[in-house]
């Protein structure tokens, strides 16, 4: 080849190489980004058996969307939402993300209320690049080791659940030995990680006993625990062995307090009418994630927007569900994460600010508080003392210690 | 541990033992009758249990029947659905196919069906009590605690078995029962009516299902999953020997009993493993069962 030809060559594959390295009309506007919108794809269970998770958890995010974007939206730009049905199931919420991700190109995701199903999306997300807000799913599973892109326990994540009751029996009742029951699958194991880590603060001894969710009789890890003598039983499982076990401390005289965990507390009525006595619940605590009692002075704004919002759904008997205040605390996360990102935003950038966060929802017990290792939003509980007819608050707010070590 | 809590373990294991037992006793009692007289185990047991503790609910909650009606109206129930079964679907698969694989698979069929069912009326939504008919009250016997419900369980059961094996053995239909069970083509010779017998024993087996479910419902919580109770019935009717009624018994209380001790003695994580331990063992040692008669090989 001669000289000139390799002048030319090279001149040519330059110009080539100047001509791609060039911006791509239009590739500076990220997905779902417009002049006047941001597209954000949200998911939950808005039908099947699992509802009660997340239809209204997803209806108190869409309301806080729009009183933002009656108040002009953000730096000139209206939220804009796509809401898929992930029925709490990995399948569908996986099909789910993924219809939102690459036909509806959002901007990013806002969703997940079941941890087992929103850890499915886990790799996808990551690979995406997508920022993912979980709504109130714990999601343990997705938040630890942290990643670049996902965030949430915005109600609270299962080592908190732990750590907080093992602090409040210690704070409380001056509890130095603790009867802990927890469950033998992977929540239980982030529950009771949580739960050493307090009980190493307080010098207290946890005798522990994990059960398996589907557990038919409870007599035996009951009587273990009875026979430790201890100054309180932390039930820390899901609402049928929660059940089960207030059922038969009542019945074998056990009369220390009983301290239940949020994961076994979604309708408490239904829990007076399984233990089959309000007699049972003579000493009997309830963790909630929540700044104030469901309905309370301090959250009474978020129920006043629901009945504004949806009237019809309001006027049902079983409407807001329990946990529709939850919806609020992501959705205030995103806004606030995309006023910070700027005119411009860019995934990058909303990342970036997700990353710096420290806020007071005003709805839950404690701030939102994410860092560079952080990505589990809440780690305070209240507790409210429950007699099988009224609640009373109890003072304080209760803490995990737990912190990821990598 | 010290000695006073390990008798104190030890009594407390075996009482609360029994009783959960007696129960998988009846689930493998109505496993054993249906696999004795049609070589079928029937995977749907536990969602026989499962639905009829819900019609029990229906009745006596939500329609506030009396409880005897609401008793009996559900034991109806169950024994007529499973013989409606047997007579309607089993026969069809019979005759469409004739592979017992088929039959199988109509019974997990069923299950499916039943859980959907109950699963369509929202009443499986949330785990529900079901209202105890006997009072609660502990009482100690010798260490153990156990509540009179409990007593009243234990009992229900050991009686509902002693009339199940008076009519086998002294009756004429369960004379037929046990033809069929052993030779149905000589049964059949000397005139006993195949489809009838098979319709009563399915029939007979959705009722103690669901004496089953009335008994132990008060103890569970109901769910739509409840169902997978069933699995222990499993358990008790392979340590017993799949064959004998007997050993179904013996093989229930075996196994309620080393569920509780592995509990108590061993690890709460051990509990749902135990029977599945038991069920090794005795396969390995002795894959008749306790009271299983000798492995007949059959020439093909």
């Amino acid at each position: 080849m001669s000289k000139r030809a390799t002048g030319r060559l090279t001149a040519l594959a330059a110009t080539c190489i100047a001509v791609m390295s060039l911006p791509v009309a239009g590739s500076a506007q990220e997905p779902g980004l417009s002049d006047k919108t941001i597209k954000i794809g949200m998911f939950a269970p808005l039908s099947g058996p699992n509802m009660a998770y997340g239809f209204d958890v997803a209806n108190a995010a869409r309301m806080y969307y729009d009183k933002i974007n009656k108040e002009g939206g953000i730096n000139g730009r209206k939220i804009e939402v796509v809401l898929e049905d992930d029925r709490c199931n990995a399948n569908d919420l996986v099909a789910a993300v993924k219809k939102l991700v690459e036909q509806d190109q959002v901007f990013l995701l806002n969703g997940g209320s079941c941890s087992a199903a929103v850890v499915a999306a886990k790799d996808y997300v990551v690979r995406s690049k997508i920022p993912l807000i979980m709504l109130n799913a714990s999601g343990d599973g997705a938040l630890y080791p942290p990643t670049d892109y996902i965030f949430g326990a915005f109600s609270i994540s299962q080592y908190a659940v732990g750590g907080s009751i093992v602090d409040f029996a210690a704070k409380t009742f001056g509890a130095k030995k603790i009867a802990y029951i927890n469950h033998d699958d992977a929540y239980g194991v982030w529950n009771l990680e949580g739960s050493k880590a307090d009980a190493e603060a307080h010098k207290v001894d946890l005798q522990v006993e994990s059960i398996s969710p589907t557990i038919t009789d409870v007599t035996a890890p009951f009587f273990k625990l009875r026979a430790a003598n201890p100054d309180a039983l932390a039930i820390v499982t899901y609402a049928r062995p929660a059940a089960l076990l207030i059922k038969k401390a009542y019945e074998l005289g056990f009369t220390k307090p009983i301290i239940l965990s949020v994961t076994g507390t979604a309708n408490l009525s239904q829990l007076v009418e399984n233990v089959g006595s309000k007699d049972a619940l003579k000493n009997f605590y309830v963790q909630d994630v929540l700044a104030d009692l469901p309905g309370g002075p301090k959250i009474k704004w978020v129920y006043d927007m629901y009945k504004e919002a949806y009237p019809d759904l309001a006027a049902k008997p079983d409407h807001p569900q329990a946990y529709m205040p939850y919806g609020i605390p992501p959705a205030m996360s995103i806004v606030n994460a995309l006023k910070e990102a700027g005119p411009q935003p860019t995934r990058e950038k909303v990342l970036e600010a997700l990353k710096k966060q420290h806020f007071d929802t005003g709805v839950m017990a404690g701030p939102v508080v994410f860092g560079p290792q952080e990505r589990a939003a809440n780690k305070s509980t209240i507790f409210i003392k429950f007699d099988g007819t009224n609640q009373v608050l109890q003072p304080g707010v209760y803490t995990s210690r737990w912190q990821y070590k990598g | 541990m010290d000695l006073q809590l390990a008798l104190l373990f030890l009594q407390q294991g075996v009482a609360s033992g029994l009783v959960v037992g007696s129960v998988y006793a009846l689930l493998a009692l109505a496993i054993v009758i249906i696999f004795k007289t049609s070589e079928v185990p029937n995977f749907a047991q536990g969602e026989m249990l499962m639905a009829a503790g819900y019609v029990a609910l229906y009745l006596l909650v939500f329609r506030a029947l009396p409880a005897w009606a609401s008793i009996s109206m559900t034991i109806v129930v169950a024994f007529a659905g499973a013989a409606l079964f047997r007579r309607v679907v089993l026969t069809q698969v019979a005759h469409a196919s004739g592979s017992p694989v088929n039959l199988v698979i109509a019974t997990l069929g069923l299950s499916y069906v039943l859980k959907g069912l109950v699963r369509q009326t929202g009443f499986g939504d949330t785990p529900r009590s079901f209202p105890a008919l006997v009072s609660t009250d502990s009482l100690m016997i010798g260490q153990a605690s156990v509540t009179r419900l409990d007593l009243a369980i234990l009992g229900t059961a050991i009686i509902v078995m002693a009339a199940f094996f008076w009519m086998f053995g002294y009756t004429k239909l369960g004379r037929a029962m046990r033809s069929v069970g052993m030779n149905p083509k000589a049964a059949q010779l000397v005139g006993v009516n195949l489809n009838r017998i098979h319709t009563i024993i399915w029939g007979l087996s959705g009722a103690i299902s669901a004496i089953a479910a009335l008994l132990i419902s008060p103890k569970l919580l109901m769910t739509a999953d409840m169902g997978s109770v069933v699995t222990l019935g499993f358990a008790a009717a392979i340590v017993g020997g799949f064959a004998s009624l007997p050993g179904a018994v013996v093989g229930g209380f075996i196994i309620g009993i080393v569920e509780q001790l592995v509990g108590l003695f061993v690890s709460s994580r051990a509990i749902t493993l135990a029977p599945f331990l038991a069920i090794m063992l005795v396969l390995i040692l002795r894959p008749q069962g306790l009271f299983g008669g000798r492995v007949v090989i059959k020439k093909v």
